[in-house]
């Protein structure tokens, strides 16, 4: 019999602190395979698992990495305090991720808010990978300040390739960017409204505003995919932490089309 | 031919049934069957740091639960399905593969084609003041089935009792129409507020009604020192949907409780096209607050035909 709860032990190849609170961590793995938008759990024994997006390209083969806020909860904590070359665990990946193939083809419009990032950094890195065969390609990223942006190295290199629109919350001297929310940045795009498609991840005021910003683009409910965060603990649908409505965040998801969660009781 | 077991020799039965197996006497439990297979609280995994060894505890006995009600021996069948799918439950599976069930009956149950059996892999059946009939429903009822004290007869003496005493006749009755259950249900939330606005100044959010239910099983898991442990939780407690950041996905007690009975009666039945929950009564039994949820069930069916019948006027 199968044990679904049993871990893989795995190495860190690399930390990096990202910002004041926040470290990447890079996992060492052989021929590891995911979609964007699939999580792990990541494990440290003696303190316990919790649920993570994965962050890096799909096309890496050799690694994976993690985007991991030090909340205070006891594994991000312990998280923070492991160094470099130091073993964890990771069950995964789980979960649904990002519909690719439906959105090739098509102008895309990619949206984080906050710790959101992750999921549509690994997203970032496919579709840019794979530009050619995307239309129009948006990237959109609010923060609380310049200094809560994650990712800025790979942010850089994305600009690039596609559009990438940052902002942050209150106006601070120095920065170039946009102020305010993400969902007030709609304006600055332009794609094809019969043939577009919208990712996002971020705090869920942030995405029910923007989802009523994209249907005056055009981008209908089943075009609008959202990353859900929810307390995942099994990974496999039974322990009931991560529901929404009659979804299981962890098997359903994290990936949702709107129209699948909108009209959810919670 | 007709396997009986008389009422006097079921200790002597178990006796015997003890010297291969441990016997659990369920008799005057509490807790639901579901404890034996998946414990209050159990260590799942045991490790030792410096050598970075992993263990699982193994179970290493057979056992026999014995005594089990007839709703209980269905909230099994249900409990085995829902931790079969999509994934088998190790830990689970671990100890149900184990596992012997002998259910006693002490009202005559109706055979197929009448109605279908509940469960379990023996049922023992009071047929008369003296006398238990032996159904022999599995493979391993089978095993168990050989033995000197059950004895074969070709007539026996059936007595009609009358009906025992059903915890929820009406819920029961309701049950056999899970979708329509999980119609209302479902409808209520904006529909019939007043029932859960009133509830949730009833529920103190204790969890009890969980614990006691044969099918609830959330849980959750927390590391000690040298040990992971995976616990019963309760999705009425206030943490239950709160995650890392801080953010509570369910804040209130109404959203938890509305919850408890939305995974019961809505997607339970969405799963598993079967309501998660078995009439035993338990939870209005055991619940401080005096919680009846076979007339919330009423009440909530009651405003739905009444607002049926305005919307069709």
């Amino acid at each position: 019999m199968k044990n679904i709860y049993l871990s893989q032990k795995a190495k860190i190849i690399k930390i990096e602190k990202i910002s004041s609170d926040v470290k990447l961590f890079r996992i060492k793995r052989s021929k590891f395979s995911f979609i964007p938008g699939q999580f792990v759990l990541i494990g440290i024994w003696g303190q316990g698992e919790a649920p993570f997006a994965i962050a890096s390209s799909p096309f890496e083969k050799n690694h994976f990495d993690i985007v991991v806020r030090n909340t205070g909860g006891r594994v991000t904590h312990a998280l923070h305090n492991l160094k470099s070359g130091d073993e964890l665990t990771f069950r995964g990946p789980l979960g649904k991720g990002f519909p690719i193939s439906f959105f090739e083809g098509k102008d895309l419009v990619m949206m984080a808010g906050g710790y959101g990032i992750p999921p549509i950094a690994s997203l970032a890195e496919y579709v840019i990978k794979e530009r050619k065969k995307f239309g129009k390609i948006y990237l959109l990223y609010g923060a609380r300040s310049p200094q809560d942006i994650l990712l800025q190295k790979k942010i850089k290199e994305w600009q690039k390739k596609i559009n990438v629109i940052l902002t942050i919350d209150k106006p601070q001297s120095d920065w170039p960017g946009c102020v305010g929310l993400v969902c007030d940045l709609i304006q600055k795009i332009e794609v094809n409204p019969q043939n577009a498609a919208a990712a996002m991840c971020g705090p869920g005021p942030m995405v029910e505003a923007l989802e009523k910003v994209l249907r005056p683009l055009g981008i209908s409910d089943r075009r609008i995919f959202v990353s859900l965060e929810r307390k995942m603990q099994c990974g496999a649908g039974k322990c009931q932490h991560c529901v929404t409505g009659e979804k299981y965040v962890c098997l359903d998801g994290p990936v949702f089309n709107y129209d699948e969660i909108d009209k959810n009781w919670d | 031919m007709v396997q009986v077991l008389e009422k006097k020799q079921i200790n002597d039965f178990l006796a015997e049934l003890g010297k291969k197996f441990e016997i659990i006497d369920a008799r005057n439990d509490i807790l639901p069957p579901k404890q034996y297979f998946f414990p209050p609280k159990e260590e799942i995994f045991t490790f030792d740091k410096k050598s970075a060894r992993v263990s699982i505890p193994k179970i290493k006995k057979d056992f026999i639960i014995f005594g089990l009600s007839l709703p209980d021996l269905e909230a099994m069948v249900q409990l085995d399905e829902i931790m079969r799918k999509p994934q088998e439950d190790f830990f689970y599976f671990q100890r149900r593969n184990r596992a012997y069930l002998i259910g006693l009956s002490e009202d005559p149950i109706c055979l197929p084609p009448v109605c279908a059996l509940p469960g379990g892999d023996m049922i023992l059946e009071k047929i008369n003041e003296g006398q238990y009939r032996v159904l022999t429903l599995t493979d391993k009822g089978k095993k168990i089935a050989k033995s000197r004290f059950l004895k074969s007869f070709k007539n026996i003496e059936i007595k009609k009792y009358p009906d025992g005493l059903v915890p929820m006749p009406t819920l029961k009755k309701m049950l056999l129409d899970p979708e329509y259950l999980s119609d209302i249900v479902a409808w209520s939330w904006k529909n019939d507020a007043k029932i859960w606005d009133d509830l949730k100044d009833i529920c103190l959010g204790c969890g009890i009604c969980t614990y006691v239910c044969p099918l609830c099983y959330c849980f959750s898991v927390e590391d000690r020192n040298a040990s992971r442990c995976r616990q019963w939780d309760a999705c009425t407690l206030p943490n239950f949907a709160k995650i890392s950041s801080g953010f509570n996905f369910h804040k209130t007690l109404k959203e938890r409780y509305y919850n408890w009975f939305f995974h019961k009666f809505v997607r339970a039945y969405k799963e598993y096209g079967k309501s998660q929950c078995v009439a035993c009564g338990r939870c209005k039994k055991y619940c401080p607050a005096g919680i009846d949820i076979e007339k919330v069930l009423i009440n909530i069916k009651e405003d739905y035909e009444k607002y049926l019948s305005v919307a069709k006027s």
